[in-house]
């Protein structure tokens, strides 16, 4: 017995030992004292307190990352590699979030990366859209703009309210044009339990303030001359609309434009009559909405959008396609585009995901 | 099955207004431990499981897909409706992000429902974990295996479940 006793003793003396030294060696090398991120060669400086992430050094500077950036040196660590396919780690691209600034750092950023910008912004209107989706616009602050492409993205925050005792943000797509940079649209769809679309719907009113970030994402209207097809659903509708209204901005006539706007029913349409009033100003665009189950009489498409894209096209090989909705809605699109020629790099969405 | 500092850590992020507006628990003030070891007991007591739930359910929610939120009549007995939501929820054992989308179902046969998303069947799949009482996502073994007609398997044995 005495024998065991001794054991468990000395391995709890050990254990303790230990702790004591990795506590003592974490307060002397752990300690990285201020560091400089060197961005884009010296386009941007900032001194920051070493130990805490990349993302999280660089939203102290209100420079914010969307996930990754192009942080370099260093192995991989192993937190990291799950994230980032073969071409990724070859080209040395790094995951913001997982990188400790321990050292100075020179860090790589794609240009429009560095457009994103944090707003304190008041709600100047809330627009019941239809019974689950509203439309809000933000005012920005005296002075500023945001600039950003048609079809990106900004994250919404939520203030801290009944249960939820931490600010939370969600990404909605951006409904209003670039160039109306003094304020930010966005449509928001009630989400059941969504933590965000619930402080939209039963907390925000006008003229609360509000924080954003953005812009981001990768969606945009590619600048070729091929004729485009757009289809959304619900919320998606957002992104296409700026899109539509940019290229009304920008004076581009010569690609045709066709949007399916996919809607269960008549109550789930908006916006109908500001496409149709594109739609006679502007000949080469043309506004499609599709409601797949409303037996009432009504002048639009019926059947679910897919099968609506599918019976009015014929061959699409030299179409391009822009995708906004659900994941499901979006991976039903691509299989009808696939089946019609589209080749599948010429299909853009944006999942959210 | 003990409650471990890990489950005390997960059980923490199941409250409500953490990961989700409501959380994970509903009424049930047992612990995380305690509520995974009474549905593995309801498991073993009904000779079914947890796979035989989740694949039905997956394949449920896979023939109600597509169809832009449209309700269905599946096997001329279950209406089944698939939310399209955007966006994606973390898992509690923080095992991964999932995608929204709630499926709601209703037996025409008993008047029962079921309501689940990607996230309830990887709980319940990889983690044991079926919900808490009055939880609306919660999928009770005895109620799953009632509406969805399950069969006993013919192993018994706990590591089965």
């Amino acid at each position: 017995m005495t024998p065991i006793i001794t054991a468990v003793l000395v391995l709890s003396a050990l254990s303790g030992i230990l702790t004591l030294l990795l506590l003592v060696a974490e307060f002397f090398f752990a300690n990285y004292g201020e560091c400089t991120i060197d961005v884009n060669k010296g386009d941007k400086t900032f001194k920051v307190e070493g130990g805490a992430s990349l993302l999280t050094s660089l939203a102290s500077q209100k420079l914010f990352l969307p996930s990754g950036c192009g942080g370099r040196g260093g192995p991989l660590l192993p937190t990291e590699t799950p994230y980032l396919n073969d071409e990724e780690q070859k080209s040395d691209v790094r995951l913001s979030c997982q990188v400790k600034v321990r050292g100075d750092i020179k860090i790589e950023v794609p240009e429009e990366l560095l457009s994103i910008k944090e707003f304190e912004t008041v709600i100047e209107s809330i627009t019941d859209y239809t019974h689950d989706i509203k439309g809000l616009r933000f005012r920005l602050p005296e002075g500023e703009t945001i600039k950003f492409r048609a079809g990106q993205f900004a994250n919404l925050f939520s203030k801290p309210y009944d249960d939820v005792k931490e600010e939370t943000s969600r990404a909605y797509s951006i409904s209003s044009a670039p160039s109306d940079n003094k304020a930010i649209e966005l449509v928001v769809r009630y989400v059941p339990n969504g933590m965000v679309t619930t402080y939209v719907f039963k907390h925000l009113k006008q003229g609360d303030k509000a924080r954003l970030i953005g812009p981001f994402g990768e969606f945009f209207l590619r600048d070729t001359s091929r004729e485009i097809v757009c289809i959304a659903g619900g919320s998606g509708l957002a992104p296409i609309r700026s899109i539509i209204l940019d290229m009304i901005d920008r004076g581009i006539s010569n690609r045709k434009a066709t949007f399916f706007f996919g809607a269960v029913s008549q109550r789930d349409l908006y916006y109908v009559e500001e496409f149709k009033v594109i739609e006679k100003e502007h000949p080469w665009f043309r506004f499609v909405p599709a409601l797949s189950k409303d037996d009432s009489d009504h002048p639009y498409e019926k059947g679910i959008i897919t099968e609506v894209v599918a019976r009015n096209y014929g061959d699409m090989t030299e179409l391009e396609a822009y995708l906004c909705g659900s994941p499901g809605m979006i991976d039903a699109c691509c299989k009808v585009l696939a089946s019609k020629g589209m080749p599948a790099d010429r299909i853009y969405y944006d999942k959210f995901s | 099955m003990k409650q471990t500092p890990e489950l005390d850590r997960i059980q923490k992020k199941m409250q409500p207004g953490v990961l989700t507006l409501k959380g994970f628990l509903g009424h049930d003030d047992r612990k995380l431990a305690d509520i995974i070891a009474a549905d593995c007991q309801t498991l073993l007591r009904l000779g079914i499981n947890a796979a035989q739930i989740t694949e039905r359910l997956q394949d449920l929610a896979d023939r109600g897909a597509d169809l832009m939120e449209q309700e269905i009549l599946v096997d001329s007995r279950y209406l089944v409706r698939v939310r399209d939501d955007r966006g994606k929820i973390p898992s509690p054992w923080g095992d991964g992000l999932f995608e929204k989308g709630d499926v709601d179902l209703v037996d025409q046969k008993t008047g029962k429902t079921l309501k689940w998303n990607r996230l309830t069947l990887r709980l319940i799949s990889k983690h044991g974990f079926f919900g808490g009482y009055g939880s609306e996502y919660r999928i009770d073994p005895d109620v799953a295996c009632e509406i969805l007609d399950l069969k006993p398997v013919v192993d018994r044995s706990p590591e089965s479940i």
